[in-house]
């Protein structure tokens, strides 16, 4: 065997024309499925069961099921259906890149949702009531004390789960999309060299983790000052 | 319907399948995860950085990308090794099954470490010291105290880590594992019924999940069973 | 100073409240008259908390009427955000907001509630700050206060309000020994200028000087109210005696 550590450098360039797919998977799927969270978690904490119901239901079945058969079900999967393909929205499930971005921001919305959920569920009850003793109103509440908390607080399980994200886009190689993992399967099938090729993509991977969470380093610093100046 | 009747058996040894592959990956997944903990509380600074390089690179890769360097690098490790013994050698393929049990078992691990980690310090150590007092070696104080006291800890974590190594077998099938997703594929190809074949594995994945839930909910309360009636 | 000829601005009639079966507020009788300082006590369990928390409705009673300035509080959301208007309150555990600085602590409410201008906010904010002696603090973090200075900053978040009332939530019991007298000095300070309050507080040396009645309440009951001479040289009931031998 031999092992051409040349070649992984040599293959970085040629990888890199996947990191555009990758991104932009992530940020849009991650964008959207921020958005989704959002509005399920609204709807679970409404307090109407005709709302909050439907969300148990999506939170359970895309948390307890692997993205990857989410992926196949709706690319492989909804082109059973004529409605489907006589929809509007045929146009984007027909392209891999529509279905992996649906696929992946339902994922997403699940988690996130739970996420920030999380963060509500983390602020001291007792500051809900030094609200109200105030005389502020719900939304008042929510948004000038409840939610600055919440989000500092959601901030660290947030940056795992957009890493997840990340490593998750790598599945939309296995419906052809040529992100990082697809051109990297693409130069392994060529050259037949997986160690060389494969690492020198995980790589890439991990430097990218690697600003995703100074990046997230950042903002939860800066989000937390409050609490950081006291303990320096 | 017919067509699910006519698949029910296949779909029933591709659940066995992956039953196995979790098993066999999560028996894998906690010694490393152990291992892991031990290293990176351990005072030397070889163990701490061979720890954290784990850590950091079973958590910052593809789950997919890990699966694939296992499977095919083990192939050529495997096969080029043959050659040395035996120059007319063709090709040595490593079963997809190990290769992806141990592939996860890894990213699992590497999860683990750190849920383990976080609970080993959250023991104690007053009773690590009363242990250590009564006479007990190092190796029954981490296993009949530490150990023990650490898995209550753990615990919620690692309910998390079980149902990301369930999930995670799916990718096995990527690779070649005859398990649910390759039945799916199968029965798509016959029945031309892509959506019903996919479903069935995603309720089948559901309800593999529902169950390690309610499992690690129930030991949860078993584990926690000594501090009922102390608040 | 017994204004007895004044208007109750605070009345409890018949209050209960229940949290399941257990009862905590028993047929609560209670008046308090404009510039009235009434301090409550009690074991902990009692409904001290229950009873003033049901004045700005932060719990709901079950039965009986309660009127805050002649004002019924019902669950119309009206009411009851004039009565919070009207009504302070301190708490136990400070509860300032933690990502806010000690200045916007007060100015939040003065903006989203009474909706005064952001510069004008300000300066009502730092008047307050200086009647409770910490005017130099006014750009930190809760985090970065004493236990002691955080509950003037509570303190002066509620009076910055312009409230007609003031409750106390045992203002000084999550406070180490050095820091009582800073509050209990700023809550003396405010009882001199007439300001009408309910002090829920183990503090007797503050009661006896500060209070015109006190309440003793065990039980989810009123046991006794007395003026506060009365109250510590001639208890009534065995239940009071025995609990001011065991705080005295």
């Amino acid at each position: 065997m031999t092992f051409d550590i040349y070649l992984i450098f040599d293959s970085i360039p040629k990888m890199l024309a996947g990191i555009g797919m990758t991104l932009h998977l992530l940020f849009l799927s991650s964008f959207l499925g921020l958005i989704l969270g959002i509005i399920i978690l609204l709807m679970r904490i409404s307090g109407r069961w005709y709302l909050s119901f439907p969300t148990f239901a999506y939170i359970y079945f895309f948390r307890g099921t692997p993205i990857l058969v989410q992926i196949f079900v709706i690319y492989h999967g909804l082109p059973q259906f004529e409605a489907i393909r006589d929809s509007v929205f045929w146009p984007i499930l027909r392209e891999p890149f529509g279905c992996a971005i649906l696929a992946l921001t339902l994922n997403s919305g699940a988690y996130v949702s739970e996420i920030l959920r999380g963060g509500y569920l983390g602020v001291d009850k007792g500051l809900h009531e030094a609200g109200k003793a105030l005389g502020l109103s719900t939304p008042h509440r929510f948004i000038y004390v409840t939610t600055p908390i919440a989000v500092r607080l959601a901030i660290p399980a947030y940056s795992n789960d957009f890493i997840s994200m990340l490593k998750a886009t790598s599945l939309a190689s296995t419906i052809t999309l040529l992100e990082m993992t697809g051109v990297a399967r693409t130069i392994v099938a060529q050259t037949f060299a997986p160690y060389e090729i494969f690492i020198a993509a995980a790589i890439i991977y991990l430097v990218m983790t690697w600003f995703l969470q100074r990046g997230f380093g950042l903002f939860e610093k800066r989000m937390s000052r409050y609490i950081k100046l006291s303990e320096a | 319907m017919s067509d699910l009747i006519a698949w029910s058996d296949d779909y029933f040894w591709g659940a066995m399948v992956v039953l196995k592959i979790f098993a066999v990956s999560l028996v894998m997944a906690v010694a490393f995860g152990l291992i892991g903990a031990t290293a990176k509380l351990s005072k030397s600074s070889i163990a701490n950085k061979i720890a954290s390089a784990y850590t950091i690179v079973f958590r910052g890769v593809p789950e997919l990308l890990v699966i694939l360097i296992f499977y095919y690098g083990s192939a050529i490790t495997l096969t080029s090794i043959g050659r040395v013994f035996y120059p007319q050698t063709q090709f040595i393929d490593i079963a997809p099954f190990w290769a992806g049990a141990f592939a996860i078992a890894l990213i699992v691990g590497s999860y683990a470490t750190e849920t383990f980690r976080g609970a080993f310090l959250g023991v104690d150590p007053g009773i690590v010291e009363a242990a250590r007092a009564l006479g007990l070696s190092n190796l029954h104080t981490f296993f009949y105290v530490r150990v023990p006291q650490m898995w209550r800890l753990a615990l919620p974590s690692f309910g998390n880590h079980m149902l990301s190594l369930m999930k995670d077998t799916a990718l096995i099938s990527i690779i070649g594992l005859e398990e649910i997703v390759y039945v799916a594929e199968m029965a798509t190809a016959v029945t031309l019924k892509p959506f019903t074949m996919y479903m069935i594995v995603a309720l089948i994945y559901l309800s593999i999940t529902t169950v390690i839930t309610l499992v690690m909910m129930a030991l949860e309360k078993h584990s926690n069973r000594h501090l009922e009636g102390a608040l | 100073m017994n204004e007895s000829d004044q208007k109750p601005i605070i009345i409890l009639e018949d209050v209960c409240k229940f949290f399941g079966d257990f009862q905590a507020l028993r047929n609560i009788n209670l008046q308090v008259k404009k510039g009235e300082r009434v301090v409550v006590c009690g074991p902990s369990g009692s409904g001290k908390s229950t009873m003033i928390r049901c004045i700005n409705r932060l719990e709901e009673h079950d039965s009986g009427k309660i009127f805050v300035d002649g004002r019924e509080l019902t669950s119309a959301v009206k009411d009851i955000d004039a009565v919070r208007r009207e009504v302070g309150m301190v708490f136990q555990s400070f509860n300032l907001f933690p990502h806010l600085t000690a200045i916007n602590n007060l100015m939040l409410a003065l903006k989203l509630v009474r909706k005064t201008k952001k510069s004008e906010a300000r300066e009502i904010a730092m008047r307050f700050l200086e009647r409770v002696h910490i005017p130099e603090q006014a750009d930190k973090y809760p985090s970065q206060l004493s236990g002691g200075q955080q509950q003037r900053v509570a303190i002066a978040r509620a009076l910055c309000m312009n409230p007609e009332v003031m409750l106390f939530d045992e203002p000084t019991s999550a406070l180490d020994p050095e820091m009582i007298s800073e509050v209990l000095d700023v809550m003396t300070d405010l009882a001199n200028e007439g300001m009408t309050m309910i002090v829920i507080t183990h503090e007797m040396g503050f009661a006896r000087n500060v209070a015109d009645n006190i309440v003793f309440m065990d039980c989810g009951q009123i046991v006794e109210m007395k003026p506060t001479d009365e109250f510590f040289e001639n208890p009534e009931s065995e239940r009071t005696k025995l609990f001011l031998e065991q705080i005295l």
